[in-house]
């Protein structure tokens, strides 16, 4: 029963959302404001709730396990602090909330990022060789945008810019375009079959 | 102690030519794109006065490429006098862009609320695009520090989408995409974007079919727009290290190439 | 230098030192950044919709026509238990639903007639000379397109064109290394500047 109401719910918004794309009536515009903020921003929202709880179960479970205890504990005192914060001193310019953000997440998660600069080094080492013709392509691609970006003023040779940028401006961006209008024609499938309800596997299990 | 592997000591040459370089404090002049030409001349282009929407649409992870670029840029808008609204389609770009936006306009002298505002975050970004192309005031009745909308002069200046001048992503992921698939396709508004070196090849074709104004990429774009605003940067102080980095990569991959081929004829031969 | 920038340095060598194994500080620290990162979005987005979108409007000035985008974000917390988690089926569709209804044109138009329309160039300039390079998209996007196609066996034609469309999209995945390895160096360079400059004081 709620598979059927959820596939009607679905068709309904799915038909009423492509329709109003084609209206400038005020009322249509008035429908798709009030879908997309009302309904669509405030569930995304309580979603994000639902993640946030589902990361202090999975950790209160763990803790409870007796798993990883100090790991856990600091992560759920890391995601409770910042609420706590930003209700005892707000959001705002010298707020606490965004000296943890300034200090805490935003360092630790661009180095976490840098860390890959490491892994591409050692994987540009162990595994980029040129095995066949298709992988020599892709070399001499790699090659010829790296070196067309590693020069200064002068010293760049002409014929490295203008092949580095004809390779981008072309050959690739065709590849690039081609693969845009494959994600293009397997998303516009994918949506029309789940407004018609052909595809249900969003539903999940049976009740 | 553990014994140190090839990829160790691959990590260690790494750390010594971009910590070596950067010690050395140099500041190469360097060569500028035509992207970043396109994208300088673009933001030249917008009179003084005008209202652009700047969305900073990216993580926290991306800020060593983003903060040079988004300062180049915020410095160059309100350097002509440009008047940017700040959003976030990214949860992490809230209080980056937040911030960002506050150091740069303080540099001029801007007034909040008359010069520039910070509306903030809204979760579902595709809804959010839509949204504000029927009323910004509905996408966000308060902004990032809960200002009602109607307080701020600036933002009573602006309606919906399409009364800006245009949008400029700061962007680390897919959605300079839908900025341009929901945003400009439907509200008719010019989208330009900075994005992260790794996004850059993903855009082209916007840019080469023309639905995406301008593009600049990367810590070197940001070396080349600080060049073009003549005001320096993390982007220029960078461009030596970078440059270091990408000679290291390709003679691993040349010394990969080498011990692979070596081998195999070996194997050959035997 | 201040606390935060003895914080933040300590924390960065903290996440570096994954780069010789995995060990109790990279973990303590992961731990920390995924805690913080959750909470801060929640509060970012409890703030942005939650406040001013619904409860302001309902509870401070009577919009009564929040209650039913409210009944279903709270039908969302049916997830949290295996036998009511059906409940929560309702909202997805509104969310689902909504997204695919608004995909369907933004793919259609600006997303696959545009993109084929830019392909679509003149194969001779205004100078009587070809166009060669509006030809190798022409060809680069229907042989990488043909690479793709896996309804018929890749023989014959089909099979040559696909070949072609293996080096083109060796090409975009050459150049797209190419802008991944200074992505991710901009990305090592910003944190080694923090690190000599902020709080090591080595550089200017």
């Amino acid at each position: 029963m709620s598979r059927r109401v959820a596939q009607i719910v679905c068709a309904v918004f799915g038909v009423l959302m492509f329709l109003l794309f084609f209206s400038g009536h005020p009322t249509a515009k008035a429908i798709t404001l009030a879908i997309t903020t009302q309904y669509w921003q405030v569930i995304a929202a309580f979603a994000l709730i639902v993640g946030a709880v589902s990361f202090v179960r999975v950790n209160v479970k763990a803790i409870q396990r007796r798993q990883d205890i100090p790991f856990r504990a600091i992560g759920l005192l890391g995601m409770i602090s910042m609420p706590v914060l930003a209700i005892g001193w707000g959001i705002g310019g010298s707020s606490p909330f965004l000296w943890v953000f300034e200090n805490i997440q935003a360092p630790m998660q661009s180095t976490v990022f840098a860390l890959l600069a490491f892994f591409v080094a050692s994987a540009s080492l162990r595994g980029f060789r040129a095995r066949s013709i298709p992988a020599a392509i892709l070399l001499v691609s790699a090659v010829v945008m790296l070196l067309s970006r590693s020069w200064f003023e002068s010293t760049t040779s002409s014929f490295l810019l203008t092949a580095s940028d004809w390779l981008r401006n072309y050959p690739s961006m065709a590849a690039r375009r081609a693969i845009l209008i494959g994600i293009g024609l397997g998303s516009l499938t994918t949506s029309l079959r789940l407004i018609v309800g052909i595809e249900r596997t969003w539903l999940g299990g049976s009740r | 102690m553990k014994k140190l592997e090839s990829r160790h000591w691959a990590f260690l040459g790494l750390a010594i030519v971009v910590i070596g370089t950067m010690l050395l404090n140099l500041e190469p002049d360097l060569d500028v794109s035509p992207d970043t030409i396109r994208m300088h001349a673009f933001i030249d282009s917008l009179p003084a006065g005008s209202i652009i929407l700047v969305s900073f649409d990216h993580e926290a992870s991306a800020l060593p490429e983003i903060k040079p670029l988004a300062t180049a840029f915020l410095r160059h808008a309100f350097g002509k006098g440009l008047r940017p609204v700040g959003i976030a389609l990214m949860a992490e770009g809230t209080a980056v862009g937040y911030r960002l936006m506050e150091q740069v306009a303080a540099e001029y002298h801007k007034q909040y609320g008359i010069d520039y505002a910070f509306l903030g975050y809204q979760p579902q970004y595709i809804a959010a695009i839509l949204s504000l192309g029927e009323s910004v005031k509905q996408t966000f009745p308060r902004d990032y520090v809960g200002h009602p909308y109607d307080s701020l002069p600036l933002l009573r200046e602006v309606h919906k989408l399409s009364d800006f001048g245009a949008v400029i992503s700061i962007a680390d992921g897919n959605m300079v995409t839908h900025w341009v698939e929901y945003g400009r396709a439907r509200f008719n508004v010019t989208v330009a974007a900075f994005v992260t070196a790794v996004m850059v090849t993903s855009y082209d074709p916007y840019v080469s079919s023309g639905q995406l104004r301008a593009m600049v990429g990367g810590l070197r774009g940001a070396a080349e727009y600080e060049k073009l605003i003549g005001i320096g940067g993390a982007g220029r102080r960078g461009m030596l290290a970078q440059a270091a980095s990408h000679l290291y990569v390709l003679a691993l991959i040349l010394v990969g190439n080498v011990i692979y081929f070596t081998t195999r004829s070996r194997k050959g031969r035997g | 230098m201040d606390f935060g920038t003895i914080i933040a340095g300590l924390l960065t060598l903290a996440i570096l030192t994954f780069l010789y194994r995995d060990n109790p500080i990279y973990k303590l620290a992961e731990y920390l950044l995924v805690g913080v990162a959750v909470g801060y979005a929640l509060v970012i987005a409890w703030k942005s919709a939650m406040v001013d979108l619904l409860f302001t409007p309902l509870f401070g000035q009577g919009d009564w026509s929040l209650l039913l985008p409210l009944i279903l974000g709270l039908m969302m917390f049916g997830r949290f238990h295996a036998r009511t988690s059906f409940i929560s089926r309702v909202p997805l569709a509104v969310l689902i639903g909504s997204g695919a209804g608004a995909a369907v044109p933004a793919m259609l138009g600006p997303r696959i007639l545009t993109q084929v329309s830019g392909s679509v160039t003149p194969l001779v300039g205004t100078d009587g000379l070809p166009n060669w390079s509006g030809l190798i998209v022409i060809v680069g996007v229907l042989s990488t397109l043909a690479y793709f196609f896996f309804s018929r066996e890749h023989r014959g034609s089909l099979g040559v064109a696909s070949k072609v469309g293996t080096w083109f999209l060796m090409i975009f995945f050459g150049t797209t290394f190419g802008y991944t390895v200074m992505s991710r160096m901009s990305t090592f360079i910003g944190r080694a500047e923090f690190l000599l400059t902020d709080f090591l004081h080595l550089t200017r």
